[in-house]
């Protein structure tokens, strides 16, 4: 039979986004795939050249909008390891709730839009229903819904409100009985069953040779984490373990990728609760903003030749900032900020997966690596 | 808690990686301390000229079990040293992540215990910087066939900052328009944002003529 090329996208509901992906089919067999990314560059690189240090924080936020918190959060990291700042611990405990909520809202929103992608769409609304729940919790915090700009160079915005902690383990309580039915409406569907098993096969070393990294690479049956093998903020303290998935023989399918960021989604929630009953000072008390307990001082001017890094664990992988600091010339802005978005690497892969599946597991394959494009074209 | 790997354990395995690759002619290796917020992360530093970039990425890849490249960073310094016109800095980890084994037909997840890691099994940061002289067509050796995780990320160096890679196929825009004119890399430092400098806060381009909100004054 001939073959032919077709464009998938950039408007088209398996790109989750705005992006093309050119499929060559025999049939409806796929045998060769070019993804095209660009499509909303923004150029966040160059903009950040010309920003004072504190400035940059919501031009990151706004790389991900389903995950704003972790790459602020990202970018605060490599920014005080490059003006050599010492964070308070509380500031910590707090960085990592917010954290850590944003990681389940995200993989509640992917999961949200994993369900429509396979023909199973009243899981839409279930999802979407707990993720308001931490998106008021986040709201608490930052003020915003979406993009909350919290963390600061040297601590965070605000300490937990009043009654916050109460009404945070409360609403976990509720979250992790609901977990149970999203796995109900999940396991027990035929639908989704036969789309999602034995399509997508990959293997841990080759997704590490590929740069693929967090839940992607976990589903395979290692437990690789940014947080677990490059401990930063506080997660040392905690008892925990990166959630691992045991993959079939052939590798990670879609189901395991389902599964390991349901398995993910629990672990957050147990951090969170260990961050509240752990935090110095306990969780109940409230110091007013600009505290020490709080957020520590900071300068605003990089010498010159200091140069800022940070491995990052994002809800998508492995995430990444360095910073070059320019020195009196620059004044408080940097030379030069270099971003590493974890789908940017991981599409490519994605789509070299697809081969030799049917044109009908493409949406199926593609939505379970959880792609976001505001981050990948940056 | 003993959960996560332990920072003073990485420490001694980074010294034995700096002096191993110390040997290679042309690399100047060293142990630093990066923050992570209330911690110190040890990263091993290494300074690779131009000409030994090759030889180290081969030796990192097969002696030393660096299985994954995390970014790749261009840099233009128009002001800088004769020696250091342009700079590429990799990062790299060493992450130890081995296919599963396989017991009676089924996969048996590989929970690594981070108290028993030792030697080449020891995850570590690995940071390189690679000096270009001052050159008009700035070129680094490529290392997208040793990790294929390099090969967007040198796409988008070349994209961007203009900096090409020799070896590297299929070299093609990946976040430009594919029609932007031949020689155009935005993050090289002859190009300026209008705001550079706060002269005028927006632009004219759509020609309605507008006045800049803060003419004349300087922020």
């Amino acid at each position: 039979m001939a073959e032919m090329w077709i464009s998938m996208g950039p408007q088209h509901p398996m790109t989750h986004g705005l992006w093309t992906l050119k499929i060559k089919v025999d049939g409806e067999t796929v045998v060769d795939t070019e993804p095209d990314l660009g499509y909303i560059h923004r150029g966040v690189e160059k903009i950040c050249e010309a920003r004072d240090f504190t400035q940059i924080t919501t031009y990151c936020d706004r790389l991900c909008y389903a995950s704003a918190n972790t790459w602020s959060h990202a970018y605060i990291y490599a920014a005080e390891d490059l003006l050599g700042v010492e964070v308070p611990e509380r500031a910590e405990y707090i960085r990592l709730v917010a954290v850590e909520l944003q990681r389940i809202a995200s993989h509640l929103m992917w999961l949200g839009a994993y369900g429509p992608d396979i023909g199973n769409l009243s899981v839409m609304v279930w999802c979407l229903r707990e993720r308001e729940m931490m998106m008021d919790l986040l709201q608490e915090l930052g003020g915003s819904r979406m993009h909350y700009n919290f963390p600061r160079i040297g601590g965070v915005k605000r300490d937990l409100p009043h009654g916050f902690a109460q009404r945070a383990r409360a609403k976990l309580k509720l979250f992790l009985n609901r977990i149970q039915e999203y796995e109900a409406l999940f396991d027990e569907s035929t639908v989704f069953l036969v789309r999602s098993q034995g399509v997508g096969y990959a293997k841990p070393e080759e997704m590490i040779n590929h740069g693929v990294s967090g839940p992607n690479l976990r589903a395979g049956g290692v437990n690789y984490d940014i947080r677990w093998a490059h401990p930063y903020s506080v997660y040392s303290e905690l008892d925990w373990a990166p959630p691992v998935e045991r993959s079939s023989i052939k590798g990670a399918d879609c189901y395991d990728r389902y599964r390991v960021r349901v398995e993910e989604m629990r672990v957050s929630a147990s951090l969170v609760l260990q961050a509240l009953d752990k935090m110095p000072g306990g969780a109940d008390t409230y110091h007013n903003p600009g505290d020490p307990m709080i957020i520590a001082k900071a300068p605003t001017r990089a010498p010159e030749g200091t140069t800022g890094a940070h491995h990052f664990e994002d809800s998508r992988g492995e995430s990444m900032f360095y910073i070059a600091g320019g020195g009196e010339s620059r004044g408080k802005q940097p030379y030069r900020v270099s971003i590493r978005s974890p789908m940017f690497i991981t599409i490519p892969y994605a789509a070299k997966c697809m081969i030799g599946y049917k044109v009908a597991d493409i949406p199926a394959i593609m939505g379970s690596f959880d792609p976001c494009i505001g981050e990948t074209d940056r | 808690m003993g959960n996560t790997v332990s920072p003073d354990f990485q420490k001694a395995a980074a010294e034995t990686l700096a002096v191993a690759t110390s040997a290679i002619e042309g690399v100047d290796a060293e142990v630093i301390e990066r923050s992570s917020g209330t911690s110190p992360r040890h990263v091993v530093l290494i300074n690779a000229s131009p000409g030994s970039w090759r030889a180290l990425a081969e030796n990192l890849y097969s002696e030393h079990a660096v299985d994954y490249c995390s970014m790749v960073t261009g840099i233009h310094w128009p002001e800088g040293d004769e020696e250091r016109k342009w700079e590429v800095v990799y990062h790299l980890l060493r992450t130890g992540v081995r296919d599963p084994p396989i017991e009676n037909g089924l996969v048996r997840p590989m929970i690594v215990n981070p108290s028993k890691l030792k030697g080449a099994s020891m995850p570590l940061e690995i940071e390189i910087h690679v000096h270009i002289p001052d050159t008009t067509t700035p070129s680094v050796d490529s290392v997208q066939d040793i990790w294929v995780g390099a090969d967007w990320n040198e796409k988008e160096t070349w994209d961007l900052v203009g900096i090409d890679f020799d070896g590297h196929q299929e070299m093609r825009r990946v976040l430009q328009p594919h029609e932007t004119p031949k020689g155009y890399h935005p993050l090289q430092k002859q190009h300026h944002l209008r705001y550079h400098g706060f002269e005028e806060m927006y632009d004219d381009a759509q020609g309605f003529m507008r006045k800049p909100a803060d003419v004349g004054k300087i922020k």
